[in-house]
């Protein structure tokens, strides 16, 4: 095709956009034995398409569902909506950039997106972080973590049909997205982390909000709990709901609170210790019966665990500089660095790979909520419709990392 | 840094380490070749003095003359990241065996990979396109992935004029593939 | 007539001004040609008439009604949402639901091409038929009932009942699994709760020996302690339950539960289509709560009697001539009265403020003496006043629970209908009959 050539138009008939009448259950060609058993339907099974576009699914997300009547005989979620290629773009960009492209896999917790490449490639730069940095970013990730939490439980509520949680889980994460704005500037991806530090210290105003919010947190935080967990029909929407055993849960790559509601107390913070949180006092709550409703009891005790530990973060902050001296232009050795940090859904890691240049060669970002997707299919087989969106809100997966 | 496991590791695999145990700040790393991999993972999750029962992550790597496939794994007896690293993964026509059998949790990283590098992994039972669509015919994430190429294929056929393919010449290279030492 | 330059204001009263003097002129001209035929005829044929007038009336009410109902919910659930709610149209967002009845009706007539279309043109209906119906037999007042049935409840369950056929022709002729599976859970529900609805108030049927709403609610006439809440406690609870998940109210909304199926039976239709099953589910509402207090809370029974029995007669007819020159003047005067203060308090209002601030007062308290003295005098009044208090309370209490509560999922729903509900209103039932034989 040379230049010269007119642009084709949208109205090209070679262009075969189909229409709506021929645009029902086109039957798809299965690609591999896993989709044959799966696209094989028995009597009286159907499919039925929670798509993309749908007032539940966490973001887009489309899922077949195989159902015989109510029940849930399998289950395929199809991903890719989100896809952005974050990959690949931080392959094009330098390492100051692939950080601002990382903050929105996990638009909910964007502090932890920053968090593990950076910590990346501080090891790649084998550059040491100020103590008062390292302090303000475990200040920050526990504030980010709480924040999640509360949006977490608004969303569980939701998704079983109490429209009140989600609300009041708002107001709470205003609160707290208010106090990071004006410490970074931004409500949601906050872009505060780079490679030696942070970028700007703390400020009168956030110290001025936190200080009011602390006072009340825990407080509201449990009454605004009360609504839910004393409440019998979600306790009896979500106790044994998607049960999963700790066998399983290795097994699968879990992580995170998903994983410590089976009774594994694996918490990167104490196994893989980054940053101060060797020096810092703090449970790991766990559940053991590994259901729906551990699963969201975990996050609930994780939220109070967090405000201890901002507690004790702001009594020990010590003095001294936010960012360490480092040359502008970033370029370190070739070499590999695994950065990983505990999420708010799991184990948050990045793999770059180094070769010299100004580019990271490779950025692998592996995000928790990928993995735990796989879950829904096995944990929801035998229940029914009503419980796919029950386990999915359990299991908190945010599609931005899902689909990187 | 644990230096007792990466003396375990030299003592349990050297016949099949390609290279010396390496290790850097709290990151041990090996590498075994493809026909040893999913045996010393399986030695390293089973053995009761690794104990490696976390599979934390499943990347593949193009390194322009060769794939790699990168494990990470995470065990309880030692505070260290394990890396296992396999590499000599043919660019041409990539094959690997599956961790699906020993981690049911791999099969989605496993199709990821292989959307994203073409690497085929023997013993995936679902091995299927995940984030790209099904009828998509490149693999992003290799090095030599030309947008405009690939992109002229799709439904619409070339109307925006990135996706129009021009030669290799009159348009920016997504990635150039770089000289990489030692990496 | 330079009618681009009329503000919108001005255009409605250059229309309607001449519409209404020149209609009103020529229906008094035909009151005064005609009125003795006009008024023979009525009196010859007044059962037909009243029948007609009453059922007109009760229509054009549950319109109001519903809207009222709409508002209600937005409003009362942002408030426990913690948030405002409409605030903009109308003050404190009143207007609102009037909004949103004038916006679906300007909406696409919109048919999917692949559903059955004679069955899916009627499903609105008859979803919509079936409440409004059923709004006939309601006991307003001791003479304020459309349709005062002898078999009045029966009637109600019957024709309620025929809701449940709309909503499987909304879901099946929907060319769409997910109106499928709404339809088909809104069937299920409706028939296992309809049983334990039923039975419950057989109690009720046994004590009073009648079908009859008006004769029900004149049972329990008498004291506080006659309604049936307290005499048949459980028969209430029952009831209560029942007719929430008849109405398809949370916790038992999985018909239109959004965060599963989109919108249930309901997903296909749009604009006016989806808002006859949007009213007909509020007008449900009313209806249900309607038919709780009239049976269970005294429908329009005071709860305490008033010691005193103010007594005020006026006798208007005596003014003669001064009467149509009074009630001119009255207005005027009372508005100047009124406005004045108004005026003097700050120098900032203007005019046409004070005489409209004035006018308001004047309104209200008119409306408040002539409001005392219907209630005084005229016993429908206060009768229909308690029974719409009722009503609107558990009217209330029904958005509170949707506000509150999340969903019951659909084989807990069913279970819970028939493994204890059915069990527990043929207790009440025995316990009931029982309890009669043995004291009489």
């Amino acid at each position: 095709m040379t230049t010269q050539q007119t642009r084709p138009s949208l109205d090209d008939p070679r262009i075969a956009i189909p229409s709506t009448s021929e645009w029902y259950e086109p039957a798809p060609t299965a690609q591999t034995e896993r989709q044959a058993e799966f696209l094989n339907l028995r009597d009286g099974e159907m499919f039925i398409n929670m798509g993309p576009q749908h007032p539940s699914t966490h973001g887009v997300l489309r899922i077949v569902v195989k159902v015989n009547g109510e029940q849930v005989v399998d289950l395929d979620p199809v991903l890719g909506y989100l896809h952005r290629g974050v990959e690949k773009l931080c392959e094009n960009a330098d390492y100051h950039q692939a950080i601002c492209y990382t903050d929105p896999l996990e638009y909910v917790a964007s502090l932890f997106c920053e968090a593990a490449p950076v910590a990346a490639f501080e090891k790649l730069m084998d550059v040491e972080v100020p103590r008062r940095a390292q302090y303000i970013r475990v200040l920050t990730m526990e504030l980010n973590r709480i924040a999640s939490h509360t949006l977490f439980q608004g969303w569980m509520a939701l998704d079983l049909g109490g429209i009140t949680p989600i609300l009041w889980s708002f107001i709470e994460r205003d609160e707290i997205v208010d106090m990071l704005a004006a410490l970074t500037g931004q409500k949601l991806l906050y872009n505060y982390y780079r490679i030696g530090g942070v970028n700007g210290d703390l400020n009168h105003e956030f110290m001025s909000r936190l200080g009011n919010w602390m006072s009340r947190a825990a407080a509201q935080i449990d009454s605004n709990t009360g609504l839910i967990n004393e409440n019998e029909l979600f306790v009896r929407r979500t106790r044994g709901l998607g049960t999963l055993d700790q066998a399983t849960a290795l097994r699968m790559g879990v992580t995170g609170p998903n994983l410590r509601a089976t009774g594994v107390p694996f918490d990167l913070r104490r196994d893989h210790p980054y940053l101060v949180y060797p020096e810092l006092e703090f449970n790991v709550p766990t559940r053991d019966e590994g259901d729906s409703l551990a699963r969201y009891m975990v996050r609930i005790d994780e939220i109070r665990e967090s405000i201890r530990i901002i507690d004790q973060v702001l009594h020990e902050m010590p003095d001294g500089p936010v960012m360490a001296k480092l040359p502008r232009l970033i370029r370190p050795r070739p070499g590999r660095a695994f950065g990983a940090v505990e999420g708010p859904r799991g184990a948050y890691g990045v793999y770059a790979i180094s070769d010299g240049t100004d580019q990271p060669f490779r950025m692998r970002i592996h995000d928790p909520s990928f993995v735990h997707l796989q879950l829904v299919g096995p944990l929801t087989r035998g229940n029914l419709i009503a419980d796919t969106m029950a386990v999915m809100a359990s299991l908190d997966p945010v599609m931005g990392g899902v689909d990187k | 840094m644990d230096r007792a496991l990466a003396s375990a590791l030299q003592e349990r695999f050297s016949p099949t380490l390609l290279t010396p145990v390496r290790q850097r700040f709290d990151e041990t790393e090996i590498r075994v070749s493809i026909a040893d991999a999913i045996p010393t993972l399986r030695a390293l999750h089973d053995e009761p003095n690794f104990a490696f029962e976390m599979l934390i992550d499943l990347c593949g790597v193009d390194k322009g003359e060769e794939m790699q496939i990168v494990y990470h794994l995470s065990s309880s007896t030692t505070g260290d990241w394990l890396r296992v690293i396999v590499p000599g993964v043919d660019r041409s026509a990539p094959r690997v065996n599956s961790l699906v059998s020993l981690w049911p949790g791999a099969e989605w990283m496993e199709r990821e990979a292989y959307d994203m590098f073409g690497i085929i992994f023997e013993g995936n039972r679902d091995l299927r396109r995940i984030y790209m669509p099904d009828d998509y015919l490149s693999h992003p994430l290799r090095k030599d992935f030309y947008l405009a190429d690939d992109a002229s294929r799709s439904p619409a056929a070339g109307v925006r004029n990135m996706e129009r393919a021009g030669t290799p010449a009159d348009a920016t290279r997504a990635t150039a593939l770089r000289k990489s030492s030692g990496a | 007539m330079a009618w681009s330059r009329l503000t919108p204001g001005g255009r409605a009263l250059a229309v309607l001004l001449p519409i209404l003097s020149i209609g009103g002129a020529a229906l008094t001209a035909l009151l005064i040609v005609a009125g003795p035929f006009i008024g023979a005829t009525i009196g010859a044929n007044l059962p037909i008439v009243r029948f007609l007038a009453a059922s007109v009336i009760t229509f054009l009410v549950t319109v109001p009604v519903a809207f009222l109902l709409i508002y209600m919910e937005m409003k009362i659930i942002a408030l426990m949402n913690l948030r405002i709610g409409p605030d903009r149209i109308g003050p404190a967002g009143a207007v609102m639901s009037v909004v949103h009845g004038l916006k679906v009706l300007m909406k696409e007539d919109f048919t999917p091409p692949s559903v059955d279309v004679p069955v899916f043109t009627l499903a609105p209906v008859v979803v919509y038929l079936a409440s409004f119906m059923t709004v006939m037999v309601i006991p307003f007042a001791p003479d304020l009932t459309s349709a005062g049935l002898e078999f009045g409840l029966l009637y109600f369950f019957a024709i309620g009942g025929l809701g449940v056929v709309g909503l499987m022709m909304a879901g099946w002729s929907s060319f769409n699994k997910y109106s499928l599976l709404g339809g088909i859970r809104a069937a299920a529900q409706a028939i296992s709760y309809e049983i334990p609805l039923t039975l419950s108030v057989v109690g009720i049927i046994i004590l009073t020996g009648t079908l009859s709403l008006p004769k029900i609610v004149e049972a329990q006439s008498g004291s506080l302690l006659d309604w049936f809440i307290f005499r048949q406690p459980l028969a209430a609870i029952i009831f209560f339950i029942a007719i929430t998940a008849e109405a398809n109210r949370t916790p038992f909304d999985n018909t239109e539960a959004d965060q599963e199926i989109v919108a249930g039976f309901a997903t296909e239709y749009s604009g006016m289509r989806f808002g006859f099953f949007f009213f007909a589910e509020y007008v449900n509402v009313f209806i249900v709560s309607a038919l709780f207090s009239a049976l269970f809370l005294g429908g329009s029974n005071a709860p305490i009697n008033l010691p005193f029995n103010p007594d005020i007669n006026v006798n208007l007819g005596s003014l003669g001539v001064m009467l149509p020159i009074l009630a001119g003047l009255a207005p005027v005067v009372g508005t100047l009265i009124f406005a004045a203060p108004i005026f003097m308090v700050s120098s900032k209002i203007k005019g046409w403020q004070a005489l409209l601030g004035g006018f308001l007062i004047f309104g209200a308290l008119s409306t408040a003496v002539i409001g005392f003295w219907a209630w005084a005098m005229l016993p429908p009044i206060a009768d229909l006043l308690f029974f719409l208090l009722k009503t609107f309370t558990l009217i209330f209490i029904f958005v509170w629970m949707r506000g509150t509560l999340p969903r019951a999922r659909i084989d807990q729903l069913m279970g819970f209908a028939w493994k204890w509900l059915l069990p527990a209103s043929l207790l009440n039932l025995f316990a009931t009959a029982a309890a009669v034989l043995l004291t009489s």
